[in-house]
C-alpha cells in the first residue's frame, strides 16, 4: 500500500516538478561527463609525449567542490514541496497516520524521483562525455574518435555523490515534518506573506555593509599613508583619494540619515548607499588599473584588498537594486491611483507584492550566483587563450637552455659554457637534432654588470648571425644590419606605446665597442621565446657581430629543435639529466635553467583543461541552479496561481489580457535578477578585461576574445530564453481554463 | 416591466457518441427588470449548468438566451470576457476573492477593469463598502475576516459595476446560519434599493424564500414555479417546502 502511495505521489510530483527533474538529470550527466576524464580507465589517445594521470586528480577535485553547490538547489526544491505538500501531509495525520511514516513516505518519493535523474542522468553522460574527450583531444591537438564506455568507477561516484546529497536533504526534511504541528500544516498557506517593510533581510545586510565600509576606509587610508606620495601623478592621487572618501562616503551619508531620519524612510538610506556603491566599486576597480599602468608599488596585496572590496560593493550594490525595486513596486502601487487602478494592474501588482519579501531575498541570491556564473563563462575564454598563448610564446623551441646572473658578483664566474654534456645526452637516447644554436647574450657596457635594481635592468644584446640562426630556426626571414647599426627584438607583450617611446630615447646606444645608431629597420615583435631577454626588460639590443666580440657575455643559451617530438618520459629523463648537472643554483651564483617543449605543453595542457572544464562546469551548473530556481519559484505555485486566474476569468478579462498578465508576471520575477546579473556580470568583465587587457592583446587578441565573448553571450541569452519559454509555457498550462 | 432576461428552449447536453447526459432537456423563462428569481433543485436537476450557460461560462447546446435584447448565445468567444465584465455580476459559493488583494481591492478591481477613471474608483467602493456594512474591513485581507464579511464582499464587488444582471450561485452553501441571515437581508436591501435584479440558485429553502419567484427543475426541465407575490416570507417558505417534497428528495429538508 504504502509503495503504491510513493509511486502515485512521484508520479505526480514528476509532472509537477518536470523542471527540477530535467535539472537535476542535466547536472548528473554533466558531473558524470566531466568526472569521466579522471576514470582509471579513461585511455584517451592523447599521444606519448603527453601525459595524463596529472590530469585526473585535480579534475576530481574540481567537480565534487562545485557540485556541492547542488545540494542547495536539491534543498531549495524540497523546501518547496515540503510546503506546497502540508495540507495534504496534515490530512493524512488527522486520518490516523504516523508523522514519522508521512516523512518516511516523503522522503522515500524525493528519494525515487532522484534515483530516477540520477539513472537518467549517467545514460546522457555518457553521451556528454563525449564532447569533453573531444574538447581534451583537442587541446592537445589529436583528431576526435568517439569511443562509447561506460566508466564503472565514474558510475560509482556519481551515484554515491548524489544519493549522499539527497539522502543528506530527505533526512533534514523529514525531521522538518515530524516536528510541525498538524495544526499548522493545515492552515499553511492560507496566509499572505508579511509586507516587504518588515523584512529584517535588507536592514541586516545594509548593518554589515556600513561595517565593511568602516574597514575598508580604513584600508584605505592605510595604503595612502604607506605608498602615497605627493609626487605621483593626479589619476593616482584620485585613486587613492576616491578609495577613502567614497566609502567614508556611506558612512557619512547614513550619519545624516540617522539625524534626520523619520519614519519609513529606510528606502532612503538604502537608495544614498546603492549609488554609493556605484561610485565605491569606480574607486576600487581603478586600483588595478592604476596600479598596472603607473607600476605602483603596493603589489598583489593592495590589488587583492581593492578586489575584495569591488566584490562587497558589488554584492551590495545587487541586493539594493533588488530590493529599491521590490520596494518601488510597493510604492507605486501605493501613491499612484491612476496606475494602481489601469487595468489588470491591481492584479498584478497583488501576484507580485504577496511575495515580494522571500523572492526579494531568492532573488537577490540568484543574481549575484548568476553574476559569478556569467564571470566564469567570460573569463574562462580569456584565461585559457592567455594560458595557451602564453605557451606558444614561452615554448617556442623543443629545448631551450639559458643562464641568467642576476646572482653573480664576479665576471670570472659568469659562464661559458657550450652545455656538451647535453649533448651526450641527446646522442646517448639516440634524439637528434634538426638545429641547435648555442650562444650568448651580452652587455653592451661592462658598467651595467653591478646594475641589480629591478626598474633599471639593462637590455641584454645578441649578435646578429645568433639572432638570424635563432629566427631561421623559427622560420623568420634573416635581418641585415650596416656596420655602425643596431636594431631591436620585442617581447610579445610590451605594448606600442612602450616600443615607441623606448626607440625615441634611443636613437643611439653606446656600447663598449663605440656608438650605435638605430637602423632603418629600428624593431622586430616576431615571438622567439621570452628567455631570449633580460630579466625584467622586454626588448633585447642586435648588435653586428664584430660589436659583441667586444662586449661581455653574461648569458649563455642554447636552443635546439629535435628531429621528432621528445616523449614525455625521455623529457623527464632529460630535464632531471640537466638539474643534476647545471643546477638551479651553481656555486659562482649562475642561474642554469632548462624548459622542454614536451614537458611544458604537458603541463599546460592540463592544468588550461582542469581550469577550463572546472570553470565551464562551474558557470553551466551555476546558470542551470538560477534558472531552475527562477523557473520554481513559479511554477511551484501553480495551484494558487490557477485559482486566481480562474477568478479573473470570471469577472470578465479574457485570455489575451491573462497572456499579457503572465508574461509581465514572469518578466518582472525572471528580468529583474537576470537584467541586474547582465549588468554587473559586464561590469566585472568589463573590469577584468581592462586589467588584463596587456597579456590579451598579446597571447589572444581582441577581435578572437570579443568573437569568443559574443558566441559565449549569445548561448546565455539561449539558454535563458529556452528556461523561460519553457516556465512561460508550463505556466500557462497550469492555469489553463 | 421590462423583460431583461430571456431563455428559449435551452438545451445543454454532454458527452458524446453512446454516453450523452441531458443536463438541461429544454428550458425556456423570461426575468424582468427588478426581479429576485431563485433557482431550486435537487442534486443533478440542473440549475449549475444554466447558470453557467446564462453567465457564458458554459455554451448551450441548443436555443437561445438574451441578455437586454441580445442573443448570448451568438457572442463571439472572444467578445465574451467584455460582456461578462460589462453585463453580469456574480457571487459564487466559495467568494472566490483573490487572496492576495484586501476586501477593498478586491472590489475596486472589478471597476479597474472595466476601465472606470481612477479618481472615481475608491469613492465608489466607499460608498458600496457601506452600504453593505463593511466599510471596517476594507484594509484587511480575505483570510483576516469572516465567512459572511468575505460573501458580502463578493456581493459588493458583483455589485459595483452596476451589472444588468447579479448571477448567484449557492450563495449561503459556505455560511452559518447567522450570516447566511445577514447575507440575504443583504440580498433583499440591494434588491430593494438598487433595484438589481437577482438570479439565485440554491437548494435551501430558508434562502429561497427571499425570492420573489422560484422556478423548480427536475431532470433538466422546469418543474413548476412559484411566486410569492403579497405573502408573508413564513408563508412563502412553507409553500417551497411543499413542492420541494413533491419534487421528492425535498422532504428531507423539511424534515
Amino acid at each position: 500500500m504504502y509503495a503504491k502511495l510513493i509511486l502515485r505521489s512521484a508520479r505526480r510530483s514528476a509532472r509537477d516538478y518536470l523542471i527540477y527533474l530535467v535539472t537535476m538529470t542535466l547536472c548528473v550527466a554533466l558531473f558524470y561527463a566531466f568526472l569521466s576524464v579522471s576514470s582509471r580507465f579513461y585511455k584517451p589517445d592523447i599521444g606519448v609525449e603527453y601525459d595524463f594521470t596529472l590530469l585526473s586528480g585535480g579534475m576530481k577535485m574540481a567537480i565534487c567542490a562545485v557540485t556541492l553547490l547542488l545540494l542547495f538547489l536539491i534543498r531549495f526544491v524540497n523546501h518547496y514541496m515540503l510546503r506546497s505538500r502540508q495540507k495534504e501531509f496534515a490530512l493524512e495525520a488527522i486520518l490516523g497516520m504516523d508523522q514519522r511514516t508521512i516523512a518516511g513516505l516523503f522522503f522515500a518519493e524525493t528519494l525515487l524521483m532522484g534515483g530516477v535523474s540520477v539513472v537518467l542522468g549517467i545514460g546522457l553522460g555518457a553521451v556528454c562525455s563525449q564532447f569533453i574527450t573531444a574538447l581534451l583531444l583537442t587541446s592537445y591537438g589529436q583528431p576526435y574518435r568517439p569511443a562509447w564506455t561506460l566508466f564503472p568507477d565514474t558510475v560509482l561516484w556519481t551515484v554515491g555523490f548524489f544519493l549522499l546529497s539527497f539522502l543528506a536533504v530527505g533526512l533534514f526534511q523529514t525531521r522538518a515534518i515530524r516536528r510541525t504541528r498538524i495544526l499548522s500544516m493545515l492552515t499553511a498557506g492560507r496566509e499572505n506573506e508579511a509586507p516587504l517593510t518588515q523584512s529584517r533581510w535588507m536592514q541586516g545586510v545594509a548593518v554589515l555593509y556600513l561595517a565593511l565600509a568602516a574597514v575598508m576606509t580604513v584600508q584605505a587610508g592605510r595604503m595612502l599613508y604607506f605608498y602615497g606620495d605627493s609626487r605621483f601623478p593626479a589619476p593616482v592621487q584620485v585613486m587613492f583619494w576616491a578609495n577613502i572618501l567614497a566609502p567614508a562616503g556611506l558612512l557619512a551619508w547614513t550619519a545624516v540619515w540617522a539625524v534626520r531620519r523619520r519614519k519609513g524612510d529606510f528606502p532612503v538610506l538604502v537608495l544614498g548607499l546603492t549609488a554609493g556603491a556605484l561610485v565605491c566599486i569606480l574607486a576600487a576597480a581603478s586600483v588595478p588599473v592604476t596600479q598596472r599602468r603607473y607600476m605602483l608599488a603596493f603589489g598583489e596585496g593592495g590589488v587583492s584588498q581593492a578586489l575584495t572590496a569591488l566584490l562587497v560593493h558589488l554584492l551590495f550594490l545587487l541586493c539594493g537594486v533588488i530590493w529599491l525595486a521590490s520596494t518601488l513596486l510597493v510604492w507605486r502601487k501605493e501613491r499612484s491611483a491612476a496606475c494602481r487602478y489601469q487595468g489588470t494592474n491591481l492584479f498584478f501588482f497583488g501576484q507580485m507584492i504577496s511575495k515580494l519579501r522571500t523572492t526579494s531575498k531568492t532573488m537577490s541570491l540568484v543574481s549575484i550566483t548568476l553574476v559569478l556564473s556569467i564571470f566564469l563563462f567570460m573569463a574562462a575564454p580569456v584565461l585559457v587563450g592567455w594560458a595557451d598563448g602564453y605557451l606558444e610564446a614561452r615554448s617556442m623551441y623543443d629545448i631551450q637552455i639559458y643562464s641568467r646572473y642576476n646572482n653573480v658578483y664576479h665576471e670570472a664566474d659568469l659562464p661559458r659554457d657550450g652545455y656538451q654534456a647535453v649533448t651526450a645526452f641527446l646522442s646517448e637516447k639516440g634524439i637528434e637534432t634538426a638545429a641547435d644554436r648555442t650562444f650568448s647574450l651580452y652587455l653592451p657596457r661592462r658598467e651595467d654588470f653591478h646594475q641589480r635594481v629591478k626598474y633599471d635592468f639593462p637590455a641584454a644584446a645578441i649578435s646578429l648571425s645568433d639572432y638570424n640562426a635563432l629566427r631561421t630556426m623559427l622560420g623568420l626571414e634573416p635581418v641585415e644590419l650596416a656596420e655602425g647599426e643596431f636594431t631591436t627584438q620585442w617581447q610579445t607583450i610590451a605594448s606600442e606605446e612602450e616600443r615607441e617611446q623606448f626607440l625615441a630615447e634611443h636613437p643611439t646606444v653606446s656600447t663598449d665597442a663605440g656608438v650605435l645608431t638605430l637602423a632603418e629597420q629600428a624593431w622586430h615583435d616576431d615571438p622567439m621565446g621570452e628567455t631570449l631577454y633580460n630579466s625584467y626588460t622586454d626588448v633585447v639590443y642586435v648588435f653586428p657581430d664584430s660589436v659583441c666580440q667586444q662586449l661581455l657575455p653574461v648569458m649563455r643559451c642554447r636552443y635546439s629543435m629535435t628531429a621528432q617530438p621528445l616523449a614525455y618520459e625521455t623529457a623527464r629523463a632529460l630535464e632531471q639529466f640537466f638539474i643534476d648537472h647545471y643546477p638551479e643554483q651553481a656555486p659562482g651564483g649562475v642561474n642554469y635553467s632548462i624548459r622542454l617543449r614536451t614537458l611544458q605543453v604537458n603541463s599546460t595542457r592540463a592544468g588550461n583543461f582542469v581550469l577550463q572544464a572546472a570553470m565551464i562546469y562551474g558557470a553551466v551548473v551555476l546558470m542551470v541552479i538560477c534558472l531552475t530556481v527562477l523557473s520554481l519559484q513559479q511554477l511551484l505555485d501553480a495551484g494558487q496561481y490557477r485559482y486566481r486566474f480562474s477568478v479573473l476569468r470570471k469577472l470578465g478579462v479574457g485570455e489575451k489580457e491573462i497572456g499579457r498578465l503572465v508574461v509581465r508576471q514572469l518578466g518582472f520575477w525572471f528580468g529583474l535578477p537576470v537584467g541586474a546579473a547582465a549588468l554587473a556580470g559586464g561590469a566585472v568583465v568589463g573590469c577584468f578585461v581592462l586589467v588584463v587587457q596587456a597579456e590579451i592583446g598579446a597571447y589572444i587578441g581582441f577581435g578572437a576574445l570579443a568573437v569568443q565573448l559574443g558566441i559565449t553571450a549569445a548561448v546565455l541569452t539561449l539558454l535563458l530564453g529556452c528556461y523561460f519559454v519553457s516556465t512561460w509555457a508550463m505556466f500557462r498550462r497550469a492555469i489553463e481554463a | 416591466m421590462k423583460e431583461i432576461l430571456k431563455l428559449e428552449h435551452i438545451q445543454k447536453i454532454y458527452g458524446n457518441g453512446g454516453s450523452i447526459t441531458k443536463a438541461i432537456r429544454d428550458i425556456s423563462f423570461a426575468v424582468e427588470e427588478g426581479e429576485f428569481v431563485g433557482i431550486m433543485g435537487a442534486s443533478g436537476s440542473g440549475k449549475t449548468t444554466l447558470l453557467n450557460c446564462i453567465s457564458t461560462i458554459d455554451a448551450v447546446s441548443a436555443g437561445h438566451i438574451y441578455l437586454d435584447g441580445q442573443d448570448v448565445t451568438a457572442i463571439k468567444p472572444g467578445d465574451l470576457a467584455r460582456f461578462r465584465r460589462e453585463k453580469l455580476g456574480f457571487v459564487f459559493q466559495d467568494f472566490n476573492l483573490l487572496d492576495t488583494l484586501t476586501i477593498g481591492e478586491n472590489i475596486a478591481l472589478v471597476l479597474a477593469i472595466n476601465k472606470t477613471p481612477a479618481h472615481q474608483v475608491e469613492p465608489q467602493v466607499q460608498a458600496m463598502a457601506q452600504r453593505l456594512n463593511i466599510q471596517g474591513i476594507l484594509e484587511k485581507y480575505p483570510y483576516q475576516v469572516s465567512g459572511g464579511q468575505r460573501q458580502r464582499c463578493a456581493c459588493a464587488r458583483a455589485l459595483i459595476h452596476g451589472p444588468r444582471l447579479l448571477l448567484a450561485d449557492e450563495p449561503t452553501g459556505a455560511l452559518d446560519s447567522h450570516s447566511a441571515q445577514m447575507l440575504l437581508t443583504t440580498f433583499e436591501g440591494i434588491h430593494r434599493q438598487l433595484g438589481a435584479t437577482i438570479l439565485m440558485v440554491t437548494h435551501d429553502a430558508f434562502t429561497a424564500s427571499y425570492a420573489q419567484r422560484i422556478l423548480f427543475l427536475r431532470d433538466g426541465e422546469i418543474f413548476t414555479e412559484l411566486r410569492r407575490g403579497g405573502q408573508t416570507r413564513g408563508a412563502f417558505f412553507e409553500k417551497i417546502l411543499q413542492v420541494l417534497t413533491m419534487l421528492g428528495g425535498g422532504g428531507t429538508d423539511v424534515r
